[in-house]
């Protein structure tokens, strides 16, 4: 790709390229009930990553050779708009890599779904990328789960994912583009927090079994923060009038 | 606190329950949906969940299409409703609303509805199904109290679909998203109750708008 | 279009004939408008769009491109529009469908036509020129995606950062210089429903309009015209539109000049 000597400096003193420990997310701001026509949806910033998410059913499954009749088919597109990176004009047709992330998308959310309770339907999952910077499938999927609780769509959990990478020797979670541009490694994963089963393992670069383990713990303990975000998310515009309400019974 | 806001995977008991939107794994139930659980009445109340047609449940269809011996028709859900003719009296147009009751939903989805009645005029608005039963009120008390607040005949489909004719619509209009909002609140009938007194006191005794002629 | 039942159909066709509409506005006003510029710091120029829950993002890249043969000193335009699967149900993944084509037409058409953007000023060097793209990002549909889709535009290009090229490539950072903005212009558009004119149309009106016809203009002169739809205009309703039209416009040129750097 790049020339070495393009490289910066990622890691000085401890401290990343923008302040942050290698243990440290980016800010995330996660909106629930954002758009009025979806059955469903949520708006993430993560860092500067601006993304939104959509769900649309269950509805019934057209094509109909699509249709399975012991489950819900789920559908994903992700999509990255043509001005969302800081480099030049992107192309508005599905690359390879949309096309991979849309399917290992719909592969975590087919398993924390209930779909036998929906046979013969399908349920869209839209994730629109509108500004990119490092991360957007973590948090593309992150929202998602969010906009399917707001789709009242029956879920074992709520699902979110960050990813790990690697710089030289540290290990530092939550990579921005820079980072992930230069990084020696790269491991996105997602966790259903209840179980902390991984429903999204993706990994390129070179790692150790150890620096894994070490990766994984990182996320886990990422997920506190991202779960409490996605629940406030989620609970806020009810909390609000349940409490200014509760006095009054 | 007695009542918590539960999101999708939360535990709920220790114990195995049987309740709607939960899951039991390994002797334990977890909610399935965003919902409020009440510790005390060990009740949990879905805030947004999908219906899921049953027996007897009334519903509000527009007929979308009309073949030599049935009528489709949209239910505002993954569940496409049927009216077979020849159990039925009355002759339908596309686009017409009506209001019907569920016989039993076959395994293609197909909810076959009986007792359909055409519900001529007036508006309809789509609610989340989650919300109806707040709509109706325990006894019915919410639904006498916004058919008393503004003069309007209201229909409530179980999925999620509401038919308004007659009386001040705009104001039971905004009843109704107002108890959509706040379902998950107590005192809501109350609340409700004072909307339209002061609505009622500021126009006027007594006067309710015309409906809109067609 | 939106589907929509007999029912609501007949409803809103009551309100209309009493010179009323949904949401308490009248037959010439809009819905309310919030412009948020720079809403994506990674594109040279963005907009975020309110219209009512109309919902649209513009985004404007600079690319480095040759010229058209026939005009071998100007830039190049380029607009494009998705109507997202998200925003409405009946949106479908997949090619542009003739409404989005002639959705981008239309927007492309009014801000070429009014030469909102200098073309001269693009020139880089023999077979070498600017182009702009515009890409319209349809989020959230609600009617009257011309009028936000055209507000948007005009706004971003207005807040353009320009790109450097230095050396055969194209520099983006520190960027300092703007995008040379040349007029501005806008659209009203209007939906003929049972022989009654409605500004900015909802997506329930649009369902039940006969016709549609779009005006852009800048402050003295109409630089676009779009009739859609069925329906016929009469003259004299024509007429009235395009008066109508003018006196509008004055608000929405305010609205974009407010949100200028």
């Amino acid at each position: 790709m790049t020339a070495p000597k393009d490289k910066p400096e990622l890691m000085k003193n401890g401290k990343r390229h923008d302040g942050r420990s290698p243990e440290d997310l980016r800010n995330i701001k996660i909106e629930a009930f954002v758009l009025n026509n979806a059955d469903g949806s949520a708006y993430i910033e993560w860092g500067n990553n601006k993304i939104l998410a959509a769900i649309y059913g269950p509805k019934e499954a057209l094509p109909k050779h699509t249709q399975d009749p012991e489950r819900a088919v789920i559908k994903c597109r992700y999509s990255m708009a043509p001005f969302s990176g800081n480099e030049e004009h992107g192309s508005s047709r599905p690359s390879r890599r949309s096309i991979e992330i849309s399917k290992i998308t719909k592969e975590i959310f087919e398993h924390v779904i209930l779909v036998e309770e929906f046979p013969g339907s399908e349920i869209d999952i839209f994730i629109e990328v509108l500004q990119s910077d490092g991360g957007t499938r973590a948090a593309g999927i992150t929202a998602a789960a969010v906009a399917l609780a707001t789709a009242g769509i029956p879920m074992i959990d709520t699902p979110y994912a960050v990813s790990v990478g690697k710089v030289g020797k540290d290990l530092i979670l939550d990579m921005d583009y820079i980072e992930d541009k230069y990084s020696d490694a790269d491991v996105p994963m997602a966790i259903c927090p209840r179980t902390g089963e991984l429903s999204l393992l993706q990994m390129d670069g070179i790692l150790s079994p150890d620096e894994f383990k070490k990766a994984f713990s990182m996320v886990k303990k990422a997920g506190d923060q991202i779960t409490k975000l996605q629940r406030n998310a989620l609970q806020s515009p009810y909390q609000k009038t349940m409490d200014k309400y509760s006095k009054e019974v | 606190m007695a009542k918590k806001i539960l999101i999708p995977g939360d535990l709920i008991s220790e114990t195995p329950l049987k309740m709607k939107e939960t899951i039991v794994q390994d002797g334990k139930t977890y909610a399935t949906v965003m919902g409020v659980y009440d510790d005390v009445k060990k009740s949990f109340l879905p805030l947004e969940s999908l219906w899921f047609p049953g027996r007897s449940d009334i519903v509000i269809g527009i007929v979308e299409s009309a073949r030599l011996n049935s009528y489709g028709v949209d239910l505002n859900s993954l569940y496409k409703g049927i009216v077979i003719s020849k159990y039925e009296e009355t002759k339908f147009n596309i686009g017409d609303v009506i209001e019907a009751t569920v016989r039993e939903l076959d395994e293609t989805n197909t909810v076959v509805l009986q007792y359909p009645k055409l519900l001529s005029g007036g508006k309809i608005i789509d609610v989340r199904a989650s919300k109806i039963p707040r709509l109706i009120g325990k006894d019915n008390t919410m639904i006498k109290e916004l058919v008393e607040g503004t003069h309007s005949m209201v229909k409530v489909g179980m999925n999620g679909r509401v038919w308004i004719k007659g009386g001040d619509i705009n104001l039971a209009t905004e009843a109704i998203i107002k108890i959509q909002q706040e379902a998950h609140t107590s005192g809501l009938t109350n609340r409700v109750k004072t909307m339209f007194q002061q609505a009622n006191a500021s126009k006027g005794k007594g006067k309710v708008e015309e409906e809109v002629e067609q | 279009m939106q589907k929509i039942n007999m029912i609501k159909s007949e409803y809103l066709r009551g309100l209309v004939a009493k010179g009323m509409r949904e949401g308490l506005r009248d037959h010439f006003s809009y819905r309310d408008i919030k412009l948020t510029n720079k809403f994506i710091p990674n594109a040279e120029g963005s907009t975020h769009v309110e219209l009512g829950n109309t919902k649209i993002v513009v985004g404007i890249k600079m690319g480095v491109d040759s010229p058209m043969p026939d005009r071998p000193t100007e830039g190049n335009l380029q607009v494009s529009a998705e109507l997202l699967p998200l925003a409405s149900a009946e949106y479908e993944v997949g090619p542009p469908s003739p409404d989005a084509v002639e959705f981008a037409r239309v927007v492309d058409r009014g801000i070429r036509a009014a030469g909102v953007v200098d073309l001269d000023s693009l020139f880089i060097e023999e077979d070498k020129v600017w182009t702009v793209f515009v890409d319209v990002y349809v989020l959230n549909f609600d009617g009257n995606l011309f009028d936000a889709a055209t507000l948007g535009a005009v706004s971003a290009l207005n807040n353009t950062k320009m790109p450097r090229y230095e050396d055969g490539k194209v520099i983006r950072e520190n960027m300092t210089g703007k995008l040379k903005i040349n007029n501005v212009v806008t659209s009203c558009t209007w939906a003929k429903i049972d022989n009654k004119l409605l500004l900015d149309p909802t997506s329930s009106e649009e369902s039940i309009m006969d016709s549609r016809l779009t005006i852009a203009n800048d402050k003295d002169n109409i630089r676009a015209m779009q009739k859609g739809l069925h329906g016929p205009f009469t003259a004299k309703e024509v007429e009235e539109i395009i008066d109508k039209t003018f006196e509008k416009s004055k608000n929405l040129r305010q609205i974009i000049e407010k949100t200028k750097e």
